[in-house]
Parts: C-alpha cells; sequence; structure tokens
C-alpha cells in the first residue's frame, strides 16, 4: 500500500500534474470591514472554511483621535469635552474617572450633594449605553422591534438628561469638584414616574426577546467564556459578571457615595452569549432601584461644586483611580508634574480589554454567530480607539 | 501587605504605598520574574492595562502595569502599578504576554505609540495607527501636534 | 459632481409644455388613431344592436358610454383581460403594492412608531410612488467582472417566475389566467425555479458576501419545499384533483380543509415564509452578516424588481394558501342578483357570483398576508443549522401527520365522493 504521497511523487514523474487541495485553499477570507452593517466602526478579518470560522484578527483604529495625547495640551477642566467624546452616550461615567483622578491630585473635596448629583448623571447614562448596546444587539440578530423598543425608551432617559445638564448626550457635565449647575425643579417626581414605565417595559422587553424561543436557540451554549479564561483574559463587566466573577466596582472599590447605595451585583455562571447578553439587563433593572435610592438620599440642599481656581493644579504625583462604566472598569492613569496640564493621561477602557476575548471565542463559531458574539462582548469601538 | 513584598526581593523599589495603590519599580530583565510571582502567590490575576510614559529629562521610558485581582475579595480594591524604566533610545522590555494574557494588546499599542519594543511577543505591529504613519511614535514629548 | 440649474424662466416654461403637447397630438393623430382603426377593422368584434361594429360606429358610442357595455362584457370574457386585469396582473400588483405599504405601517404601529408620514397628504399613502421613483431614477451599479447577461436578467426572471404562479391561481370561479388541469403540480414546478435565480444571481455578482448568500438562499428554499408538497398533497387527497379550481369547489361542497388539516396548513404557512425568505427565515438577507446576502450587489432599478418580485410572491403564496386551505373564494353571499346604476347602468356587466368571489378571495388573501407580516415584527432572525434541522426533520415529519389524517378521511367515506360531510 503505497501512501498518497509516493502515489503524488510518481504521477509528477509521470508528468501528470495533479494539484493537491491545499488546507489554504478552502478558506475564505472575509473582511468584516467598516463598511458592513454588522461591524460598526471596526474591523476584523476573518477566514472561514464552509460555516465555521478559523481565524479571526480584530484590527481597530479608525477612529482613533489620540485622546491621550490630546489631553497634554490642555489644562484639565478644559479636557473634559473632548474626553467625552470617546463614548458619547456613557458620556458621565467617562468624565467621571476622570474628575475623581484629578481630584485626588489637586486634593479637591467634593461637597455631598455634587456627588449624589454625580452618580444620579452616571447611572441615568449607564441605561442610556445599555439601552443603545440592546438595540444594536437585536438588529444584529434581525430582531427590528428589539431595535425600535430600546431606542424608543431610551428617549425618557434622554429627556431627563436633558433637563438635568441641558444637552442630549456629550453633556460635559462633570467637572473636577462637582457638577456644573443644581438640579431642576419637579426633577425627582418626573424621575420618578419615568422609573416605574421603564420597569414595566422591562417586563415586556424581556417577553419579547429574551424568553423568545429562537433567541435562546441562538446565544444558548454559543462561545462560552469559562471563568479561569475570562479572568485570565482579563475581559471586564457585564463580560465578566457573566462568567461566574461578581466584580463591581461600585462594589469591590466604593467611590464618592456607592458605599451608603444598597444595591446586588448582577452575575449569571454560563459564561455562554445568552449570558452576556442577559447580564446587562439585569444590571438595567438595578440600575432603577439604585436612581431611586440615590434621589431619596439626597441632601436637600448644598453647594453641587467645590470653589476652584482657574487652573486648577496640585503637587507632582500620580494616580490611578477607575469607575464602573457601562462596559467595566474604566480607569484613569494620571501623572501629573505641578502644572495645569497634565503631563500624561493613560485611559484604560473595559472595550479594549474584551476585544481580546473576540479572537478567542470566535474560533470554531458559525459565520452566522459572528454578530452575536462580537457584540456580546460589549464592545463600543470609538471608545477602544480613543 | 507590603511586607509580604519586602520578603519577595530587593530587586523592587517601593515607590509608593497608598491605602489601595501601591507602586513597586523593577528591572526590566527582572520584570518576569515579578509578574509571575504577582500572579501566583499574591493573586493579582490580570493586568487591567499597560501603557508608558516618556520622561525626555530623564532620557527613560516608564511602562507601567496596572495589576488588579479579580478573584481574590480582599484584593477586589487594591491596584498594584508595576513599572520598569528603559532607556529611550534602544527601549526594549521582555513582554509579559506569557504571565497575563491580557497584555498583548495593551503592549501592541504602547510600541507603536512609544516606540517601546518587547522581547517576546508575537506581533509588534500597527494597531491603532493608520497603516501609513510614518512618523515617530505620537506618545514621545518631542512629536508635537500640528499646530500646537 | 455640482450642476448650476439654469434660471426658471416662465416663458420658457410654457414654451416647453406647448412643445410636449405638440408632439403628443402628433404622435396620437400620425400614430395612433391609425393603429386604432386597423386593431378596429382586424380583432372580431361583436355585432351591438344588429349592426356590425365598424371604428365608426366604435367613435359614436364615445358619446352615449352606454353602448360600450357590451364591448366591455365581451372584454371580460377574453384571456387579455385576464392576464392585464384580473386576477392577474394589476390585480396583482395593486396587492402587492398595497402590501407593502401595510406592512410598513403595520410594522411601524408595533413597534411604538409611525412608519411613512410625509409622502402625500394622508399618513404617507404615495411613499410607494416615492420610492418607486426614486430607484427608477438611482445609477445601476455593476460590479467588475460579474457576468453581465445573468446580472440582468435575473430580476427579470424573479418577476417573471413570481407573475407566472400568480397565473396558476383562480381568484374567483372561472377567472383564472391559465386552467391547467395540473395546476398545483405546475405552480411546484414553478417554484422550484426560485432557488436557481437566487444562486446564478449571487454568483454573477462576483463578490462573497452575495456568493454566501446565495448558498443560504439556495439551501433554505430546497430544505422547505418538501414539507411544502407534502402538505399541499394532503390537500389533493382530500379533494381528489390537482386542478385549483377544483380544489375549491371540493371546499364548497364540503367544508374548509383547515378543519381538517390544521398541521398541513401550519407547515404550509411556515414553509411559505421560508420561500418567501421573510423574518425569522431571511438569512439569504441577513443583514448584520452578510450584508445584504444575494441581493449586495443589487442596486436601483434590479433591487426594485426584486423587491416587486418578492411581494408579487408573497401575494401569490398566500392566495395559494387560501385556494388550498380557506375555501378560495367560498363565502356567504352578500351582492344582491341585480343592480341598477343611475347614471351608467353596469347590469349587463355585473355578475353576482364573481363579485361575491372575488370580495371574500380578496378579503382572505388579506388576511393571511397579514398573518405573514405578522412574524417580521416579534421574531429575530434563524439559524442556519436550526432552520435545516427544521426543515428536514420537522416539518416532514409533521406533514406526514396530515397525510394519514386525509387517508383516513378518504378511506372512512368521510369526504370524497359520496362522503358523509359532502353537501
Amino acid at each position: 500500500m503505497t501512501s498518497l504521497e509516493d502515489k503524488f511523487e510518481e504521477s509528477k514523474k509521470l508528468g501528470l500534474q495533479i494539484v493537491r487541495e491545499s488546507e489554504e485553499d478552502r478558506l475564505m477570507t472575509l473582511s468584516v470591514g467598516p463598511q458592513h452593517p454588522g461591524s460598526g466602526h471596526f474591523r476584523f478579518t476573518v477566514k472561514v472554511d464552509g460555516d465555521y470560522i478559523v481565524y479571526c484578527d480584530p484590527d481597530p483604529g479608525y477612529v482613533h483621535r489620540g485622546e491621550e495625547k490630546m489631553c497634554e495640551y490642555r489644562n484639565v477642566i478644559q479636557n473634559i469635552p473632548h474626553l467625552e467624546r470617546p463614548v458619547i452616550h456613557d458620556s458621565s461615567n467617562i468624565t467621571y474617572s476622570y474628575s475623581l483622578a484629578i481630584e485626588e491630585l489637586a486634593g479637591i473635596e467634593v461637597p455631598r450633594r455634587g456627588q449624589y448629583i454625580r452618580a444620579l448623571a452616571s447611572e441615568l447614562n449607564r441605561q442610556v449605553y445599555t439601552l443603545y448596546w440592546l438595540a444594536i444587539y437585536g438588529i444584529f440578530l434581525g430582531h427590528s422591534t428589539m431595535f425600535m423598543w430600546p431606542t424608543g425608551d431610551r428617549e425618557l432617559f434622554i429627556d431627563l438628561l436633558e433637563a438635568l445638564t441641558g444637552a442630549r448626550v456629550t453633556h460635559a457635565f462633570n467637572i473636577p469638584g462637582g457638577v456644573r449647575n443644581d438640579i431642576p425643579d419637579g426633577f425627582k417626581d418626573w424621575c420618578i414616574r419615568q422609573m416605574r414605565y421603564f420597569q414595566k417595559r422591562l417586563k415586556e422587553y424581556e417577553d419579547i426577546f429574551y424568553n423568545m424561543p429562537l433567541f435562546r436557540q441562538r446565544t444558548e451554549g454559543v462561545a462560552v467564556l469559562s471563568k479561569e479564561d475570562a479572568v485570565k483574559l482579563g475581559v471586564a463587566g457585564s463580560v465578566l459578571r457573566a462568567s461566574g466573577v461578581p466584580y463591581d466596582i461600585r462594589k469591590a472599590e466604593p467611590y464618592d457615595i456607592y458605599n451608603e447605595i444598597d444595591f446586588k451585583v448582577q452575575y449569571m455562571k454560563t459564561g455562554d452569549c445568552f449570558a452576556r447578553s442577559y447580564v446587562p439587563f439585569l444590571d438595567m433593572q438595578e440600575s432603577c432601584h439604585i436612581i431611586e435610592q440615590l434621589l431619596d438620599k439626597m441632601p436637600q440642599s448644598g453647594e453641587v461644586r467645590a470653589k476652584l481656581q482657574p487652573n486648577p493644579k496640585g503637587p507632582p504625583g500620580e494616580t490611578y483611580r477607575r469607575v464602573e462604566s457601562g462596559r467595566g472598569a474604566l480607569g484613569y492613569y494620571i501623572v501629573s508634574d505641578g502644572t495645569p496640564k497634565p503631563y500624561r493621561v493613560k485611559i484604560s477602557v473595559g472595550s479594549f480589554r474584551n476585544m481580546l476575548a473576540l479572537p478567542y471565542l470566535l474560533v470554531g463559531q458559525k459565520l452566522a454567530d459572528m454578530p452575536a458574539v462580537y457584540w456580546s462582548l460589549n464592545y463600543w469601538p470609538v471608545e477602544a480607539d480613543r | 501587605m507590603e511586607e509580604i513584598k519586602k520578603k519577595f526581593g530587593e530587586l523592587i523599589k517601593v515607590v509608593f504605598v497608598k491605602p489601595l495603590r501601591i507602586k513597586i519599580q523593577v528591572e526590566p530583565r527582572d520584570i518576569v520574574e515579578v509578574a509571575t510571582f504577582l500572579r501566583d502567590s499574591m493573586g493579582f490575576d490580570h493586568a487591567e492595562s499597560a501603557g508608558g510614559t516618556d520622561y525626555p529629562k530623564e532620557n527613560q521610558i516608564e511602562v507601567i502595569y496596572h495589576l488588579g485581582s479579580y478573584t481574590r475579595e480582599d484584593l477586589g480594591a487594591h491596584i498594584l502599578s508595576l513599572t520598569a524604566r528603559t532607556s529611550r533610545d534602544d527601549a526594549r522590555l521582555p513582554t509579559l504576554i506569557n504571565v497575563y494574557k491580557s497584555v498583548e494588546y495593551h503592549e501592541r499599542e504602547t510600541f507603536e505609540m512609544l516606540g517601546v519594543y518587547f522581547e517576546g511577543h508575537p506581533r509588534n505591529e500597527r494597531f491603532l495607527l493608520p497603516e501609513d504613519w510614518a512618523d515617530i511614535p505620537p506618545l514621545r514629548k518631542d512629536f508635537r501636534i500640528k499646530g500646537r | 459632481m455640482a450642476t448650476y440649474p439654469q434660471n426658471f424662466r416662465f416663458g420658457e416654461f410654457v414654451g416647453s409644455l406647448i412643445w410636449l403637447i405638440f408632439w403628443i397630438l402628433v404622435i396620437v393623430t400620425l400614430v395612433g388613431l391609425p393603429l386604432i382603426f386597423i386593431i378596429l377593422f382586424y380583432v372580431p368584434l361583436p355585432p351591438v344592436g344588429g349592426q356590425v361594429l365598424t371604428p365608426y360606429l366604435f367613435l359614436t358610442m364615445v358619446v352615449d358610454p352606454s353602448r360600450t357595455m357590451p364591448i366591455i362584457q365581451h372584454l371580460m370574457t377574453t384571456d387579455l383581460f385576464r392576464v392585464a386585469m384580473f386576477p392577474g396582473f394589476t390585480y396583482a400588483a395593486l396587492i402587492a403594492a398595497v402590501t407593502i405599504f401595510v406592512e410598513r405601517k403595520f410594522l411601524a404601529k408595533m413597534q411604538l412608531r409611525v412608519g411613512p408620514l410625509y409622502a402625500g397628504k394622508i399618513e404617507g399613502i404615495l411613499q410607494l410612488i416615492a420610492d418607486g421613483l426614486k430607484l427608477i431614477a438611482k445609477e445601476i451599479i455593476i460590479p467588475s467582472g460579474a457576468d453581465k447577461p445573468m446580472f440582468w436578467a435575473a430580476p427579470i426572471m424573479f418577476v417573471a417566475t413570481a407573475a407566472a404562479v400568480v397565473a396558476l391561481i383562480p381568484a374567483a370561479q372561472g377567472y383564472v389566467v391559465a386552467d391547467v388541469d395540473v395546476g398545483l403540480l405546475a405552480v411546484f414546478a414553478i417554484l422550484g425555479f426560485f432557488p436557481l435565480i437566487a444562486l446564478l444571481f449571487s454568483w454573477a455578482s462576483n463578490s462573497k458576501y452575495p456568493f454566501i448568500g446565495g448558498l443560504r438562499a439556495l439551501h433554505q428554499m430546497i430544505a422547505f419545499e418538501i414539507p411544502f408538497i407534502l402538505s399541499a398533497l394532503s390537500v389533493v387527497i382530500l379533494s381528489g384533483t390537482l386542478n385549483l379550481t377544483g380544489i375549491v369547489e371540493s371546499q364548497i361542497q364540503s367544508y374548509w380543509f383547515i378543519f381538517f388539516l390544521p398541521i398541513s396548513a401550519f407547515v404550509f404557512y411556515i414553509s411559505s415564509l421560508a420561500e418567501l425568505e421573510r423574518i425569522p427565515f431571511d438569512l439569504p438577507e441577513a443583514e448584520s452578516e452578510i450584508v445584504a446576502g444575494w441581493l449586495t450587489e443589487t442596486s436601483g432599478m434590479i433591487y426594485g424588481l426584486l423587491q416587486l418580485g418578492s411581494y408579487v410572491k408573497t401575494y401569490a403564496l398566500a392566495a395559494l394558501f387560501v385556494v388550498l386551505f380557506l375555501g378560495g373564494w367560498a363565502g356567504p353571499m352578500v351582492f344582491p342578483p341585480q343592480v341598477q346604476t343611475p347614471l351608467i347602468n353596469i347590469a349587463p356587466l355585473y355578475d353576482q357570483q364573481a363579485a361575491n368571489g372575488t370580495l371574500w378571495f380578496t378579503l382572505k388573501t388579506f388576511g393571511v398576508i397579514m398573518l405573514m407580516l405578522l412574524p417580521r415584527g416579534i421574531s429575530p432572525r434563524i439559524r442556519i443549522d436550526i432552520l435545516l434541522h427544521t426543515g428536514w426533520y420537522k416539518l416532514i415529519v409533521l406533514s406526514f401527520i396530515n397525510i394519514f389524517v386525509a387517508l383516513a378521511l378518504i378511506y372512512g367515506n368521510i369526504l370524497g365522493p359520496g362522503g358523509l360531510l359532502v353537501r
């Protein structure tokens, strides 16, 4: 019995050209690029063998604006508007972390009412972001109603934020030292009414989306990220909590007044796509409770902002503060050298860390699972590029 | 907390110790050993971020790894900053990718932004910058943004 | 590229209008009128009131409209009427157009929004015309390396095939474009052409994403043709004929088949959703995974033709569902036997049975179409392996159940000739 190799050698001697099918011939390279309805401002190359993905290579950088470099040219207050551009929906959280870091460097004390309002804006923005994420998750799976409903309900929160801050999305509300303005009259009752309505809507989302058998079939058991892998890969936020690690910075390292608020860290143990899509939903329900508690416990009157000099500066030093944003731990590493302009600002975003899980999870999945897996990693391309 | 660090080695230099933040500095050649020890014995199981700072006055680049712990309850709030300084002209560091898998993309970004070559990293390539970038690494201090 | 619009001059505008009217008059008198005369000389027309219908008599009838009644009555019995008006092209196109608009509004109301609102005074009713004009005006981009004859022919073949299916379906007693003895078999034969068109078009597009989409379309449509045919087979067993008109007549004699064959109706409904590539089965067109599937490289009127064909196919399959399971045009009589209209007496044109049949057929078809539109607002997209598993395993088994029920009903002498339930 001659082997295939021997036969091949023989045939070559005879002069016949038999072309063997090589491994590479079977693969088809697809570029899920920025010009793709299923990718956002992000590109990843995918090699497909039939219907199975065998290789994936992310290629971010389409929206890179050099945030970190720009921070070194402006003083700390001027940095706020451009720093909130990476995530326009969640803009409160990304400036919250920055304000905390600057306050630590410069030694500024924030009044209590300011801290409460800051936390309120942060929770409202978290709802806005998670609803938008959920909407896009719906449309990636082809569920157009699940795209329209969260986008419509998001308007409730955006209206609240507009009354609170003056702008719909990028509002530059947090500054080092507190917030810019106080909350308007009648805000508390309006907010509580919206929360009640929204909680009813969350029940409807569960009926139409999470309990739909087709959705469950498509996402349960798909792309499982085990607990050890999640920790080793260093993923953040809801992806981590869906794999069984109950880590939430609001509980683990409470900043501002979060140690006075009573809430549970929602996590699930399975680590598949369904868990990753369900944990933000549970987070949203928790956020509603947190908002109600914040409105109750807020001090009735007081300053909302510390008095600052025009160019706040502190002694040279460095600090690392983090905040739980919609995607995970958003950390700022700021080095100051005593001048009003920071020497180095390094932003550590949850999306960048979650991107590492993408090639790891996509290999071996079907091509049809690609949008479900990709978006379930709670990846916001603009933020990862900074 | 920090006594256990002192027990490990003379190789490290403690820069500061604050309630939840500790910063230590090591020589580039010892970084892999220290990181392995931190991961295995101390329980810092992931690197939350990795970046670099350029200090042109001292002609050095400092690469800093922020290590956090997901699994240990008592260390959940602590961040240990592990830093190493290398010279600006020939910036090389051994990679921590075998110790902490999560630094793969962070090190790639530091390579292209600051010009620090990580020995052992499988892909030291362009990541966020455009493919036709022909300038010096942007986060260095001698790179001026046009117009400022 | 910016073009500078010319300044508007009122005199030039009036001049252009007069030029247009001049050309219309020239063409009508030099070409149109002689054409009418030639037709009227050679086409056999019925004698009117004992007189031969000459063109001059025809033109006098324009004055007295009641004299055109016999002509129209004669026309309504010809094949041309059936093809062009009812139940052929005009009827199908009208229902397709109404379906598109209703779908957008219906879906919008389910999704807490309003749908098309601005085109047209009442709730955006002219949206379809606006979309059609837009698509006609767009540039058709053909990818380089694409197979040009196939690229141009495929949308036309698509619409033609859909129209061929429409041609076989009876809408009222005696009103069917092609009364074929093996009508149901012809319908399935024609439906088998769709996956071929999809695959050829996607291959001709010379691009990766259409290729994947075309393969998915092929898998999906072929997988669901078998449950389709098997569920229709149970109807054929009960009615004893493949002729679609005969199937409806056998339902008029007994009861509607959906009461005896509910599972078959369900399987037929699911299979028709898969044949139409509607959500939840719109994988060949899955937007977030493979851009637009096999429709990726279409633009302009090619896309318009494909969408039109898709909606005409929707009407065709819904009408097929009505004919097979819901009793076709059967329904209680709601029209009076005679009718007298004041100005123009249309009594000779009025056929009570036909009008009643048309009404009930339209209502039922529309109901089924709404039922087909409903999953679009409710469910996400299915995945290819779940789809193939459903099509090849579960639906075939389900359709066999009803075949056995149908056989039992026939052999137990409950239905069929001389059966218990036959009126």
